[in-house]
């Protein structure tokens, strides 16, 4: 079954890049959300049936990890699993983004084949 | 000192090779403050921590039009928000490839969140001391530059 897709990026071309490149990796997906920073991801998983999550760490207003932290503590969506598409990659950053619960981490930039091998096993 | 500039011409290449799809030559970094690029927009993103200073995106009107147009797939007439974001992006993403390198060599950098600014030959300026090149960038949609200004501590 098609999996419904959030995708988290203070940059509108990073979301289009990258829902571009889900399409490109051959990607079974359904619907794709978007949302410009972590608190209109907490919106949107809200209301609608999310099945992945796809965030940047560095946004304004609440950033990834903020998101992460927050989603946890929420019944209805802490178990909707989150990669994180970023710039940052060192071992600290994602290392505490894994603590919050997230199950994967993608860097910036990326080509499709990496997002396939990536993302491909949750899809 | 590690190879800064060599970082930033490497992490320019490697955002270009694999989500832009433009083939771009750099030239060898400019040092002095006639760095010859015409630059009609600058996305700017600060950087903090054991290296402290600014990268800048510096891109003429066409190639700020090509790159975006070349990484969203589609023709871009004008400068608009989906150019500033695109520049902001790439300058984020360079920041980044620059601070996983220097990682390599235990200097910790931490990454705000890039400005894009419109204006002719926008350039950064900070305090003396503070070490500044260009990286010149030829590509087919126009040239362009990557300046970095920064203290090593």
């Amino acid at each position: 079954m098609a999996k419904n897709v959030l995708l988290v990026d203070d940059s509108s071309t990073m979301r289009k890049i990258v829902s571009r490149s889900l399409r490109q990796a051959g990607l079974d997906f359904g619907d794709i959300f978007e949302a410009g920073d972590g608190l209109e991801a907490l919106d949107v998983l809200e209301k609608e049936a999310v099945d992945i999550v796809l965030s940047d760490i560095n946004m304004p207003n609440m950033n990834g990890i903020e998101f992460l932290r927050e989603k946890s503590g929420r019944d209805g969506i802490k178990d909707i699993p989150v990669f994180m598409i970023s710039t940052e990659t060192g071992d600290d950053i994602i290392g505490e983004a894994k603590s919050l619960g997230a199950v994967g981490a993608l860097k910036k930039p990326f080509t499709p084949d990496k997002v396939n091998e990536v993302l491909g096993p949750f899809m | 000192m590690p190879p800064i500039e060599r970082y930033i011409t490497e992490a320019t290449l490697e955002v270009f090779a694999t989500m832009i799809f433009i083939d771009i030559i750099p030239g060898e970094p400019l040092k002095g403050q006639n760095d010859g690029i015409d630059s009609n927009l600058t996305s700017m993103i600060g950087l903090a921590g054991d290296l402290q200073g600014v990268l800048a995106v510096h891109c003429p009107e066409t190639a700020a039009l090509g790159i975006t147009g070349a990484m969203l797939g589609m023709d871009v007439a004008a400068i608009d928000d989906d150019v500033r974001d695109a520049i902001g992006e790439i300058a984020n993403m360079i920041a980044g490839g620059l601070k996983v390198a220097l990682a390599e060599s235990d200097i910790a950098t931490e990454l705000a969140i890039p400005t894009t600014v419109l204006g002719k030959a926008v350039r950064t300026s900070g305090q003396a001391g503070v070490f500044r090149f260009i990286v010149p960038f030829a590509s087919p949609v126009g040239d362009f530059g990557i300046e970095l200004q920064y203290v090593l501590h």
